[in-house]
């Protein structure tokens, strides 16, 4: 979890300068950055399964060719549910009545790419594969405890998006894309287990 | 002007963003409702047993240094709950400690928090007014036949079982061999902490049913 913080610090503090810089275009020539905000909605997901709005998306990459990126990237997302009372067998010794929330927190990063279309348009439609790694924690709460299982596992997700610049030379506008997330992620907690973690999502945010 | 704004938008965001990363759920409806955990020991054929020895009080476990002992109606309401649930399993009450097969002690933590330990079980020692182990008999200390790992807070309630025919001789250790935890019974309203503390003592028994004679 501690790498993982590190380089989601580090890729923060990146965007940040590139953000703050005043007057120019682009940080760097030939690049992009995406900050967004996400929804995810849980596909077949037997743990904390409610869609949620608690996720971002951070992505930066290099033309390499005038259509074709290849770059970085790191998200994550937190899926939240409440669990009524409910008696759980923990063992062939022990016994188990509470509620609980549950909480799935995904960390995927690694690397992405882009095949971009239509470049000096408003509208810069695009399609792109991210491929990386995903951590995951699955947590319980439940009376003044919480109780939670690490995960890691290969991360896989196509994307479809379009970037609106208002004005196309000044690569600085809006962002918008579908995704389709798969992480290989499985893990068990008290008596709950997850084989992999698949959503859909949508993302919202600046591209520059 | 407009890219000025989208600059903007875009600290907003990502301040937002390295602020709230991992997402935690708001814990505190969570004690709206009890907790009820139950272990016991699988070597110990609770068919077997046929007499108990309850006292006719709770102990309280609280900032006091003298001992307390809860005994109003309420305290004799959760006894009785406890008393009907063994009668209904075919185990029966003597007045005689000495004579019964298993023991049945009842704690209530009032102000303290506590952490206990199977691995670390020290403070059954030193804490001066618990149910200590000469309370049941020449025993020097306790022990549990299973992985115990409990987190004690006020309004918590402790049913411990001890067996009063284990051996002796290995380290006068009093085996307890049925526990049940019970958390989140403190409130503001003390007909709603009765009541939920009776609701979940009926549940200890519903899972724990194999204590039983038949």
């Amino acid at each position: 979890m501690k790498t993982a913080k590190y380089i989601r610090t580090l890729a923060l503090y990146a965007l940040m300068l590139g953000a703050a810089l005043p007057g120019k275009a682009q940080l760097f020539p030939k690049t992009y950055m995406n900050a967004d905000w996400q929804v995810g909605m849980p596909v077949d997901q037997s743990f904390a399964d409610k869609t949620s709005g608690w996720g971002m998306n951070f992505e930066g990459g290099y033309f390499i060719t005038p259509t074709i990126t290849v770059g970085a990237f790191i998200s994550y997302q937190t899926f939240l549910e409440e669990i009524p009372r409910q008696t759980l067998q923990l063992s062939n010794s022990t016994v188990m009545t509470t509620n609980q929330k549950h909480a799935l927190f995904q960390l995927p990063f690694g690397v992405a790419a882009r095949y971009n279309w239509c470049k000096k348009s408003i509208f810069q439609p695009y399609v792109g594969m991210k491929l990386g790694a995903s951590y995951a924690e699955m947590s319980s709460y439940y009376y003044i405890v919480r109780q939670y299982a690490e995960t890691w596992g290969v991360y896989l997700s196509p994307e479809v998006g379009v970037s609106i610049f208002p004005n196309p030379d000044y690569r600085f506008g809006l962002h918008v894309a579908l995704y389709y997330g798969y992480a290989s992620n499985s893990g068990d907690l008290l008596v709950y287990s997850i084989d992999n973690c698949q959503n859909f999502g949508i993302r919202v945010g600046i591209s520059f | 002007m407009i890219v000025k704004i989208l600059r903007y938008t875009a600290l907003a965001l990502i301040a937002i963003a390295s602020c709230s990363c991992q997402k935690e759920p708001s814990t505190s409806d969570l004690h709206e409702d009890y907790l009820v955990y139950t272990a016991h020991d699988t070597g110990t054929d609770f068919q077997q047993i046929e007499t108990y020895y309850m006292p006719d009080s709770i102990l309280v476990i609280g900032n006091s240094d003298r001992t307390e002992y809860w005994k109003d109606d309420d305290a004799r309401e959760i006894l009785a709950v406890v008393a009907d649930n063994m009668a209904s399993g075919g185990y029966t009450r003597l007045d005689d400690k000495d004579a019964a097969n298993v023991g049945l002690q009842l704690s209530y933590v009032r102000r303290v928090t506590y952490f206990v330990g199977y691995d670390n079980p020290c403070w059954w020692w030193y804490y001066p007014y618990y149910w200590t182990p000469g309370y049941w008999g020449d025993w020097a200390g306790w022990h549990y036949p299973y992985s115990v790992y409990y987190g004690y807070t006020a309004g918590s309630l402790l049913l411990e079982m001890v067996d009063l025919e284990a051996d002796r001789q290995s380290g006068k250790k009093l085996p307890v061999i049925w526990d049940s935890f019970i958390g989140g019974l403190l409130t503001s309203d003390e007909a709603l902490n009765l009541e939920r503390t009776l609701d979940a003592v009926e549940q200890a028994f519903v899972q724990s049913p194999y204590l039983t004679t038949k």
